[in-house]
């Protein structure tokens, strides 16, 4: 029996879970909501973390029913994310580690969420689509390295909605992405938006500054609503993402798609993307809002593979990173 | 100066000078934390001292363990990198020291 304890806070979100042997037992979060219009900060987001995070580590050990002794290893995000709010997690769990005792894990965030993922789906051997506000990769498992096969060149499909939701002043409350999901759903105009894939990857920068330019245009005439701009922006991010998708399941010959991180809570998203696997006749698998969204029971799970397969972090080598590929990681706990 | 985290309160002891050294005027600053046991502080030390500082230039920072007592020593080129440095090592600090209240003490090796 082993039991890990994840933390995870790369980004605005702060939570701690516990996971024993395939089993989530606790998985508490916080989110740091700002309001519309504006975006989180390091040095604001690090600041609440601190703020929450003995609290909800005590929440995560009283919703488990465990004590520290029960617990047998301490994961954290090593990164990537926004370097305030990394070592302000990072900090507390090195420390939590030393007064317990027990072996210390940085994790890679991408692979956190990849197997949290498998472990939830129970998908084989997946291509993966990694969306988030800070992410966007296609991933396929190789010989002990989570490959990526193609990616953003410039900023995540996440980072797209969320400053195109400050635009136009979509509350953060939940996420501004749950908030354009359910404006898109009573969009009925299609604004036509540049559509930049590149091979095997793509690129959402020029299309954030052309809707931004179109949303002061159009909405200021009257000619579009904003209901209408969600709708466009959403079906052309996600047609993109199916297509980079459909690409590298044709390279690997594979016949599962496994979509996490954030923007994989989207259903209008996972309604695309099931489309194209019904057309190949692929099977689909997605997460809920629990396990998508940055969790620490993730970070929990991927530290429980990497534990028992022998891996641990020093000490002096616990460090965090900004910049942290997913493929830097070796595999050990798949063959 | 006191630095009080809940109910406890630890007095630090700090030092800031200027030491000249030709065109070269390198700002130092030292900080002692006590702490109840030398295994506490050693903590202590492991837990600030993995991550580099932000800003690779302009500033150096040294951490060391001697009996119950941390001591940081910075050196800076600037009065404004050196603050926000200490600065940030204190926030860093009584995180630090609120973990430990609130999950030590540390068990026995």
């Amino acid at each position: 029996m082993t039991v890990v304890i994840g933390f995870e806070g790369s980004a605005n979100k702060i939570g701690i879970g516990i996971i024993r042997d395939g089993e989530v037992l606790s998985n508490p979060r916080r989110t740091y909501i700002t309001p519309p219009g504006q975006g989180f900060l390091p040095g604001e987001t690090a600041k609440h973390h601190r703020s929450v995070i003995l609290t909800v580590l005590q929440e995560a050990l009283d919703e488990a029913g465990l004590k520290a002794a029960d617990i047998d290893c301490v994961a954290y995000t090593k990164g990537p994310g926004m370097g305030a709010p990394l070592v302000t997690v990072a900090i507390v769990a090195r420390t939590v580690a030393q007064l317990w005792g027990k072996p210390l894990l940085g994790v890679n965030h991408c692979i956190g969420h990849i197997e949290m993922g498998r472990l939830i789906t129970n998908s084989q051997n997946p291509t993966v689509l990694y969306v988030s506000g800070g992410n966007t990769q296609v991933i396929a498992y190789s010989e002990r390295r989570y490959r990526i096969f193609g990616e953003t060149i410039d900023i995540a499909v996440g980072n797209c909605l969320d400053r195109f939701a400050r635009v136009i002043k979509i509350s953060n409350d939940p996420s501004p992405g749950y908030n354009i999901e359910q404006m898109a759903k009573k969009g009925t105009k299609y604004i036509e938006l540049p559509y930049t894939v590149k091979g095997m990857d793509v690129s959402f920068s020029g299309i954030l500054s052309y809707i931004e330019d179109a949303a002061h245009k159009l909405l200021s005439t009257g000619q579009c609503t904003p209901e209408d701009l969600c709708f466009s922006l959403q079906e052309t991010l996600f047609a993109m993402l199916v297509e980079i998708t459909e690409r590298a399941m044709a390279h690997c010959g594979s016949q599962e798609v496994l979509i996490v991180g954030g923007v994989g809570c989207n259903l209008r998203l996972q309604e695309m993307m099931g489309v194209m696997c019904k057309e190949r006749g692929a099977l689909l698998f997605a997460t809920d809002e629990r396990f998508c969204i940055d969790n620490g029971a993730m970070i929990a799970q991927a530290g429980w593979e990497m534990f028992r397969s022998g891996q641990v972090t020093e000490l002096s080598d616990s460090w965090i990173t900004q910049r942290y590929r997913t493929d830097e990681v070796e595999v050990t706990w798949r063959d | 100066m006191p630095l009080s985290i809940g109910s406890q309160t630890k007095h630090v002891n700090m030092a800031a000078c200027m030491s000249e050294n030709g065109s070269d005027k390198k700002l130092e600053f030292f900080l002692k934390v006590p702490f109840p046991s030398e295994r506490e502080a050693t903590i202590a030390l492991q837990s600030l001292s993995p991550d580099p500082e932000p800003r690779k230039g302009g500033i150096t920072k040294n951490l060391d363990v001697s009996g119950q007592t941390l001591s940081v020593r910075w050196t800076a080129d600037e009065a404004r990198i050196l603050r926000v440095s200490v600065s940030s090592f204190l926030d860093h600090l009584s995180l630090v020291m609120e973990t430990m209240d609130a999950f030590g003490p540390p068990v026995s090796q």
